[in-house]
Parts: C-alpha cells; sequence; structure tokens
C-alpha cells in the first residue's frame, strides 16, 4: 500500500455563486476505516467527495491526505481510486483493458499489469469476463468491473459514490456484505457516499451525517442510532424512523396527548420540547398512553403499527405474535432512557 | 388483399418513383459515358448500343487527360479533411467540456460562418488570395475551404462529445490519465462514429466544391470539378466524355460512402436512442 489513507477536512467551504453548498466542514478519517457520508440529496455529502478526489475545489479549507495538504493536488496525483454511481466504465475497452487502465497510465510492465489485472478481477469474481465489453454486462457484473478498476492500483484511498444505488434490491443486499469483506481483506480506507441509512448503519465503522451543506453528527452508527444529535438526524436515521412528537416538559416528564411518562432528565421547569421515540422502543402495558390502531403493516417477523394517540400519528414496530387488530385501542410507554428530548426552534437533542 | 399489404405496395411504389428521380441522372452519366459520341446524341435515345470504354481512354490517357486534376481534387479533399480534423476535435472537445469566457459568443459565432451565402465572400476571398499570391495554389484554395469546413465540422462533432457524461473523463484523471491522455484515450474512441461521419461531410464538401474552385484555382491547381469544363466549348459539348468524368469523379464518393456507411448510420442515430448506445 502507498500510503496510510489519513485524512482531514478543515473548514471546507463551497460556495456555488451565492449558494453554500458546504458550510465549514470538518472531519477525520482514521486509517483503515470505512467512513460513511450520510445525507438525504443535496445535503453536501457528494460535494464533499468530489473534494476529496480532486474533482472540485473548495472555496475555503485544507484537505489533508496522510497530514499532506492536497488542497491544490490534481486529481491524478493524489493517488486515490473511485466507483462512480454510474460506474463509469470505459465502453469501448474490454473489461481487462478497463481494470489495466490505471496500471498502465501508472506505466507499469504489461506481465505485472496483467497478473494485477487477474487478482483484482478474481477478488470480485469476474475473472471469466475479461474479454467482455461493459455493454455485455448485466448490472451487477459492470459494478464489479468498476470496483475491480478500482482495487487494482492498490490506492491508498477508496473512494465510492452511492456504488450500490443502480442495482436491484436482493443484489444490493450480496453486493452490500461483499465490499464489506472486501474492504476489509485489503485494509484500505474507504469513504462511502449514500442517502440510504441502512447501507451506512450496516457498512460503516463511523458515519458523517450531512444535512443542508454542514455535517450534524460524527460516530459510530450505534451510537447515530442511539443518541441521534438533532430532529433533522433523527428523523432521517431508522426504519421506520424516530416518533418526533411535539410535548411539554414538566419538571422530569413529558406530557404527550394528555398523558405523562418520565424522562431521565430531572431538572425542574416548564417548557415545550419535541420527545423522540424510536417504533421499537415503545412496550404495551396497562394505563399508558391510548392510542387507537389505524393501520398495520405486516412485515413477516414484524409489523409496524400506524397509531392515532389523540391526533398525534405515532408508529410503533411489534414483534410477531403481538400483533394487535385495526382499529383496535392499545395502550403504550416507553421507558424513560428511549425518551430523547429536542428543541423545537434549535432542533437540537437537549 | 390487406390494407397492410396495400399500403405497403403504395409506399413501395413512392419510394421507387424517388429513387428513379434520385439516379437517373447517374444512370444517364453512366449510360452516355459508354457510347460514342454520335450515340450520345441520337434521337430517339437509343437504349440498345454497343458499350465502349473510347470515352475514358480518352479522358484517362488522351491529350486533354483528367488524371491530374483528380490527382489536385484529391489532395486538395484530403489536406482539407486532415488540418479540419487536427483543429475541428480539440475545439469541439473545448467547446463541448471546458467553461471559458467567449464561450458563448464563440459557439455562435461557429454558426454564424454557415449563414454567409458564399457569393457575397467570393470576391473579398480572391483579393486576399491575390494579395498574398495564393491564388491557384494548394494552400490558398485549402485555407479558403477550412473558413467554411471548419465551423462545420466543429459545430457537427459538439454534439457528440456532449453526449459523453463528464463521469468517465473524471474516471480517467482518478485513473491517473492527463487531460491529452482522456481525450485520446477514453474520449476520441467514443466518439469515433462522429468523426468519421464528419470526415466522410468534410471530405465530400471539398471534393464537390465548384464556385470557389472556379474562381481561385488555375492552370496549376484545378480539380476535377473545374476541369471538367474543359469538355464544354462553345461550339460543341463532348458529352460522353464529359459523362465519364463525372463517373470518375463519383467513384471515391461511393466508394468512402460504402466503407464509411457503418459509422455514418451509427453516428447519425445515436442522438435518437440517449444512452442506448453507450453501456
Amino acid at each position: 500500500m502507498s500510503g496510510q489513507g489519513q485524512v482531514s477536512f478543515r473548514n471546507i467551504v463551497k460556495m456555488h455563486g451565492e449558494f453554500a453548498a458546504l458550510k465549514g466542514v470538518n472531519f477525520d478519517i482514521k486509517p483503515g476505516e470505512f467512513f460513511a457520508l450520510l445525507g438525504p440529496s443535496g445535503s453536501g455529502k457528494s460535494t464533499t467527495l468530489r473534494i476529496l478526489a480532486g474533482l472540485d475545489a473548495p472555496t475555503a479549507g485544507r484537505v489533508l491526505i496522510d497530514d499532506k495538504d492536497v488542497t491544490s493536488t490534481d486529481a491524478r496525483d493524489r493517488d486515490i481510486a473511485m466507483v462512480f454511481q454510474s460506474y463509469a466504465l470505459y465502453p469501448h475497452m474490454t473489461v481487462a483493458e478497463n481494470i489495466a487502465f490505471p496500471l498502465e497510465m501508472a506505466r507499469l510492465p504489461k506481465a505485472q499489469i496483467a497478473s494485477a489485472v487477474q487478482e483484482a478481477a478474481r477478488k470480485v469474481k469476474i475473472d471469466h469476463l475479461l474479454d467482455r465489453k461493459p455493454g455485455q454486462l448485466s448490472g451487477g457484473q459492470q459494478q464489479r468491473c468498476a470496483l475491480a478498476r478500482a482495487i487494482v492500483r492498490k490506492a491508498r484511498l477508496f473512494l465510492l459514490d452511492e456504488p450500490l444505488s443502480n442495482l436491484d434490491a436482493k443484489l444490493r443486499l450480496e453486493t452490500r456484505a461483499e465490499l464489506k469483506k472486501l474492504q476489509r481483506s485489503l485494509g484500505v480506507t474507504a469513504v462511502y457516499v449514500t442517502h440510504d441509512q441502512e447501507e451506512a448503519m450496516t457498512l460503516a465503522d463511523r458515519m458523517a451525517v450531512f444535512m443542508s451543506g454542514e455535517i450534524q453528527q460524527i460516530g459510530t452508527p450505534a451510537e447515530v442510532f442511539a443518541r441521534p444529535n438533532s430532529i433533522d438526524i433523527a428523523g432521517f436515521i431508522g426504519n421506520p424512523p424516530m416518533n418526533l412528537v411535539p410535548a411539554r416538559y414538566v419538571d422530569g416528564d413529558v406530557i404527550i396527548a394528555g398523558h405523562r411518562l418520565k424522562t431521565t432528565t430531572t431538572t425542574a421547569g416548564k417548557r415545550d420540547v419535541v420527545v423522540g421515540l424510536r417504533p421499537g422502543a415503545l412496550r404495551m402495558t396497562e394505563g399508558g398512553l391510548g392510542a387507537r390502531v389505524d393501520l398495520i403493516e405486516d412485515l413477516g417477523d414484524t409489523a409496524v403499527l400506524d397509531l392515532d394517540c389523540a391526533g398525534t400519528m405515532i408508529r410503533m414496530r411489534v414483534s410477531d405474535g403481538n400483533i394487535p387488530s385495526e382499529g383496535e385501542t392499545i395502550s403504550i410507554t416507553a421507558r424513560p432512557r428511549d425518551i430523547h428530548l429536542f428543541d423545537p426552534t434549535t432542533r437540537m437533542r437537549l | 388483399m390487406t390494407a397492410k399489404r396495400l399500403r405497403a405496395i403504395a409506399l413501395l411504389a413512392i419510394s421507387m418513383v424517388f429513387l428513379l428521380a434520385w439516379a437517373f441522372p447517374i444512370i444517364w452519366s453512366v449510360l452516355n459515358s459508354l457510347k460514342t459520341d454520335s450515340d450520345v446524341l441520337a434521337y430517339p435515345p437509343k437504349l440498345v448500343f454497343s458499350p465502349t470504354l473510347e470515352a475514358y481512354r480518352d479522358v484517362l490517357f488522351g491529350s486533354g487527360s483528367i488524371l491530374p486534376n483528380l490527382l489536385s481534387s484529391a489532395i486538395i479533399s484530403v489536406g482539407t479533411t486532415i488540418v479540419t480534423m487536427l483543429m475541428a476535435v480539440p475545439a469541439a472537445y473545448a467547446l463541448a467540456r471546458l467553461r471559458f469566457r467567449g464561450k458563448k459568443f464563440a459557439g455562435f459565432y461557429v454558426l454564424a460562418t454557415q449563414m454567409l451565402p458564399p457569393v457575397g465572400i467570393i470576391i473579398p476571398y480572391f483579393l486576399v488570395l491575390r494579395n498574398i499570391g495564393w491564388i491557384d495554389t494548394y494552400q490558398g484554395i485549402i485555407l479558403i475551404y477550412l473558413s467554411f469546413s471548419l465551423p462545420f465540422a466543429i459545430w457537427l462533432l459538439v454534439s457528440y462529445f456532449e453526449d459523453i457524461p463528464f463521469e468517465m473523463e473524471e474516471a480517467a484523471y482518478l485513473d491517473g490519465a492527463s487531460r491529452l491522455k482522456t481525450l485520446w484515450r477514453i474520449i476520441i474512441p467514443q466518439v469515433r462514429g462522429g468523426i468519421a461521419v464528419t470526415v466522410v461531410f468534410v471530405f465530400l464538401n471539398a471534393w464537390n466544391e465548384f464556385l470557389f474552385a472556379v474562381v481561385l484555382s488555375g492552370n496549376t491547381v484545378r480539380p476535377v470539378t473545374v476541369a471538367m469544363f474543359n469538355f464544354v466549348s462553345v461550339e460543341q459539348t463532348l458529352w460522353a466524355k464529359l459523362a465519364a468524368v463525372s463517373v470518375l469523379a463519383m467513384l471515391p464518393v461511393v466508394v468512402l460512402g460504402v466503407v464509411a456507411q457503418k459509422h455514418i448510420v451509427k453516428g447519425l442515430t445515436v442522438g435518437a436512442v440517449k444512452g442506448g448506445g453507450r453501456r
């Protein structure tokens, strides 16, 4: 491996005219880490990746790779490999020629190129397709070809821009698992852009969650899931995402639809809050918050209930064998540590 | 007989009429080039005659051989095509890809030059060439041909370059290729259909050109389109020889058309099936 693959973004700003695509982004990626840039479309995650790749220049700020300032280094001199969302395979070249291209550009001897191409193709299981043109491959095979072209060079950084979004659902799950194994076996630093929180949760060692040009939270998937920093993240992570219910905070309790729930907070005082409740953290109980079952989405082993709690919509996940019927009125509650409190004005966690 | 069948026959009949109208001058030329001068003038036209290659022998190897003129035409057309393509490919790429000041104006200018009536600029061209002593020279004629072949080629090529996704180039940069290498190894191979179409059009325009050639050429450089008129004089028109020259002048065009046919059809339909032929 030619480098360690350590990345730092220092106050990166990107302006498109008056519009700030990135408003001062900071993060550090450790060598060998699988780092996801997660966010809805237009949140700045792809711009961040493009700046890291050297395809776009930041308006302000510095990009460091392995402690070296590369902010004004050309893309081709950064020793970075990338898989594009469209794969960007060269249609006039065979699979073998596609994979060999980065090595040819590095002026490696022919024999060395041939064996490296074989090895990379074998790793992604397309070594039987080397003579085909990209147009003769299925979507999944094209994706593997793009992967092979990226890993063949053993670059210090491996960037992936929504690499799974053009695959069908089943293939996406398979490839997701293989991608993780591949990254582990190569030991290379991977930066992965996705809008799919499930992909980020399953793949990433750590992730940065982007919201409108800013990173709102950086952490392991478990940390972000357990303690989302803001209402926006809470509403973005998890499937279905966290219920966000306007409520009144009174001396350590929250009042939702007339019902009192205990929180872990003990601060005295009264204020408006937004209460976050994970669908899976809700329990059925006696004498809890009354809720009418409006709709049941049966997912097989679990079901998601749409509950009407005196006009407030709450979604709840229940396990198989515990499913009430539609129209029934049930009573629900949540443990104090499962109740998240957010400020309705700043939208941040309290 | 079904309505479908009737329509097919009607379509066939209509296309036969068009084909005949289009092919008539060619058939006429081919037939007359094989006749003797007296047979040509026979009335009613002789459909049955003993074909002879005499006209061809005369125009190729006789006293007024057009071989030097065919060579002139070839030098002018090939020269124009090569210089045009060498300049048009990078220019079209730049117009399609790069952002630079005055790009919009440059694009408009390229197209605007196509709208000038050629007759209006012959005299200035003639004066300019005469002043620099380039009348009746290859460089003179090629230079003038460039003035309309270059904008046309650029305009045609830009759309082919624009069809190639940006990501293709970005992938090449990240793979370590320079901009020139990317253009040469990644972009140009993908627009070769468009390049073939452009080459054919530029070559044909130069080969067929008459108006500028008749004014700007002379005794040294006289392309075949101009030389043909040696066979037309006040006293008589040598129809058989004129027809033979026409057929000879058509040959390279036909050969080029057949050779490049596959590329041309592909190149012309690229826009119709956007993305279809790409991956």
